[in-house]
């Protein structure tokens, strides 16, 4: 046996556990689902039925457009906050800054539904805040609760440390040298900026953003309890379908459009990752 | 270099496989004085095993196998009635129950359709007394028929005359030991006098529109029942227990009575809501933004005891009422201990049993209350546990949520 082969069979042995868990956890689930949903419910037979279903029912729609709206506007927010955010971490050094570099993280380690209950506390109609207004004499219902701005706010909860993480470890890659180099030949602050740290720091925003939107794009805990009766987002329609109506095929067929929505994403990510090679090279 | 390389393997080897064997030689020699000892103990055990079994034939206990699934609350009391029933029960000396619980979920299904496979197999002795809900007792009537039950000898339960409430389906095989329903629960600092009907309380809402709600059919059984029954209210009586499809086109009057009534109901940010879950509404009422919500009699009753809920929250029917369901044990012809199974069936719908599971669960005591301790739960005694409205509507269910999802949940 020569030695390459030898070398590559032991290769393969030690990949080969990986690629069966994944083939069978990620690939045959992805492929049954895909043939799923053109499968007529009753008959088995072929039918685009199931897609037409979500793209001409009336609340279906809602309900697709409604979760883009939700997922984009936390990915908005969440990137311009952690933007800003991570820009401080990076370049204040001061206790404060320091303070916040250690505790920015902490959402992290918050179970998801501890964290939703918490939420939820603080901002129903009859919450923390409210209370806290009635002792000021004012009654403050924000109206977040069932509504998009309130899982929206949820979101930027969960998402923020996290885009604020991916940032910073970009910011912290620009070496200060090159900044105080511009500085010295008389670049001012916003030049800096705009020339060197965000064009610098654009591709961890973008890879970011990617990570917040296919994270959000099929969430179920938030909406679920903060989320109202219609529009709902997709993973709540998923769940409906799938729990509720025993629609199997049509889940399949649900299931099959998130993952495509996400592939947008997945697309734009690994654009922008490929991009880098070729400068790179 | 070869040669010292292999030389020093065979050494290492060579002591290893050395100690291994000094080791084994010396745990022989060790367990040749313990198997001694070993031998003695275990005559000693025989004999004790003998002699309990013995006084075991002395006292003539003979096992009765109990099946059970639920939820782990369920697990809990039923150990704890086990155990109270084979140590302190006046059955304690003729029977010993064994608890063979399932918890629900996927094995749910398993249990009823382990017991129509033991019958279909005419295997005797497995199951001795089988708990059952509602739901799962008409599944095994359909599955088995009721034929295969023990038709009760009440004769045999003295404390069954006490019990008034009867299972809708098999009725004559099926004791029916405790009950939950859907009740409405209200604030009585908001609500002094609450409504006693439906039209009652449709006037009610809509003189205090935003106060009440219901959970979204689908996410709790408390939203189910409310829902459906306004849409079943306008049918009659039969179609609550029938799967019939023919039922579906008669829904519209229903339908058109919970669009009616959308309007009053609870609204967050300018938009009206349904929300999730039976706790949810539940909450909305401890929080005071709601003052009424459909909801389980059991979950009210036992949070309010532990202090989760507000102490002005209590628990009202409305005619006609929300639906409950009745929870039963069975005999299969199968037992080969019947006479154990009566017993321990007389247990559970003694006063003992009866409030052990009022305490613990908030099930509601199916046998007259007036000698038990009901403090905290002094509501139940305002239910009529004889007239449990029960609703089966099988697949009917699916159809149903799909189009209250589409026509009542999406209107805003």
């Amino acid at each position: 046996m020569s030695k390459t082969l030898k070398t590559n069979l032991v290769a393969y042995a030690l990949v080969f556990p990986a690629f069966l868990v994944v083939m069978l956890t990620v690939a045959y689930p992805i492929i049954s689902a895909v043939i799923q949903s053109f499968q007529d419910e009753n008959t088995g037979a072929f039918t685009l039925d199931n897609y037409l279903y979500f793209f001409t029912d009336k609340a279906q729609v809602k309900n697709i457009l409604y979760t883009l709206y939700v997922v984009v506007v936390t990915v908005l927010v969440a990137l311009v906050v952690a933007y800003l955010l991570a820009l401080y971490l990076r370049f204040v050094k001061s206790k404060i800054a320091k303070t916040i570099g250690t505790l920015y993280l902490l959402p992290r380690f918050v179970p998801a539904m501890c964290a939703v209950f918490a939420m939820i506390t603080i901002i129903r109609d009859s919450g923390v805040i409210n209370r806290f207004g009635l002792m000021a004499g004012q009654d403050v219902k924000l109206g977040l609760m069932y509504h998009a701005s309130g899982m929206i706010v949820m979101n930027l909860w969960f998402n923020i440390p996290f885009a604020a993480l991916m940032i910073t470890a970009g910011l912290g890659a620009i070496p200060d040298s090159i900044i105080e180099g511009a500085r010295d030949v008389g670049a001012s602050k916003l030049k800096v900026f705009t020339s060197m740290i965000l064009p610098l720091s654009f591709k961890d925003v973008i890879i970011a953003g990617t990570f917040v939107f296919m994270s959000n794009v099929g969430s179920f805990t938030t909406p679920y309890l903060m989320g109202g009766n219609a529009p709902k987002m997709l993973g709540i329609a998923l769940f409906d379908q799938f729990n509720k109506y025993l629609a199997y095929n049509r889940s399949a067929a649900l299931s099959v459009i998130m993952f495509l929505i996400c592939s947008v994403s997945a697309g734009v990510y690994i654009y922008t990752n490929l991009k880098e090679k070729e400068w790179e090279a | 270099m070869k040669l010292k390389k292999i030389s020093a393997c065979l050494l290492v080897s060579a002591m290893t496989i050395a100690q291994l064997v000094g080791c084994g030689s010396s745990a022989t020699t060790d367990n040749a004085g313990g198997d001694a000892a070993k031998s003695t103990e275990a005559a000693e055990t025989t004999a004790a095993d003998k002699g309990s079994a013995d006084s075991a034939a002395a006292e003539g206990t003979s096992t009765v196998s109990l099946y059970a699934t639920g939820s782990d609350n369920v697990r809990a009391i039923f150990e704890e009635l086990v155990e109270d029933f084979n140590t302190n029960s006046e059955y304690a000396s003729k029977y010993q129950v064994k608890l063979n619980f399932q918890l629900s979920g996927t094995g749910a299904a398993a249990m009823t359709d382990g017991l129509a496979a033991a019958v279909k197999a005419d295997q005797q002795g497995d199951y001795d007394i089988v708990d059952l809900s509602g739901d799962d007792l008409s599944k095994v009537v359909s599955q088995i028929g009721e034929e295969s039950l023990v038709k009760l000898d009440t004769s045999k339960m003295p404390n069954a005359a006490h019990v008034t409430a009867k299972s809708a389906i098999a009725t004559d095989y099926a004791q029916p030991y405790r009950g939950t329903t859907v009740i409405l629960a209200y604030d009585s600092k908001a609500v002094p006098t609450p409504p006693k009907t439906v039209d009652e309380l449709v006037e009610w809402m809509k003189a205090n529109p935003g106060r009440f709600a219901y959970n979204a059919p689908g996410t709790g059984g408390a939203g189910d029942s409310f829902a459906r029954t306004s849409v079943y209210n306008f049918l009659p009586e039969e179609a609550l227990t029938s799967s019939d499809a023919s039922w579906v086109d008669k829904w519209d009057e229903g339908f058109s009575y919970l669009a009616d009534i959308h309007q009053y109901m609870y609204q967050s940010g300018g938009s009206i809501v349904y929300p999730a879950k039976n706790q949810a509404t539940l909450d909305l009422l401890n929080q005071g933004e709601i003052d009424m919500c459909p909801n389980w009699a059991d979950m009210v009753l036992s949070q309010r005891a532990s202090g989760a809920i507000k102490d002005t929250i209590k628990i009202t029917q409305i005619q006609p009422s929300l639906t409950g369901s009745l929870q039963s044990l069975v005999i299969p012809k199968i037992s080969d201990n019947v006479d154990g199974a009566y017993a321990f069936m007389d247990y559970m719908i003694s006063d003992r049993a009866q409030e052990m599971m009022l305490k613990d669960m908030a099930a509601i005591p199916l046998v007259d209350t007036s000698k038990m301790d009901m403090t905290g739960y002094e509501d139940l005694q305002t239910l009529d546990v004889a007239n449990f409205r029960l609703m089966s509507i099988g697949d009917l269910s699916t159809q149903f949520n799909e189009r209250w999802d589409s026509e009542i949940g999406s209107i805003g």
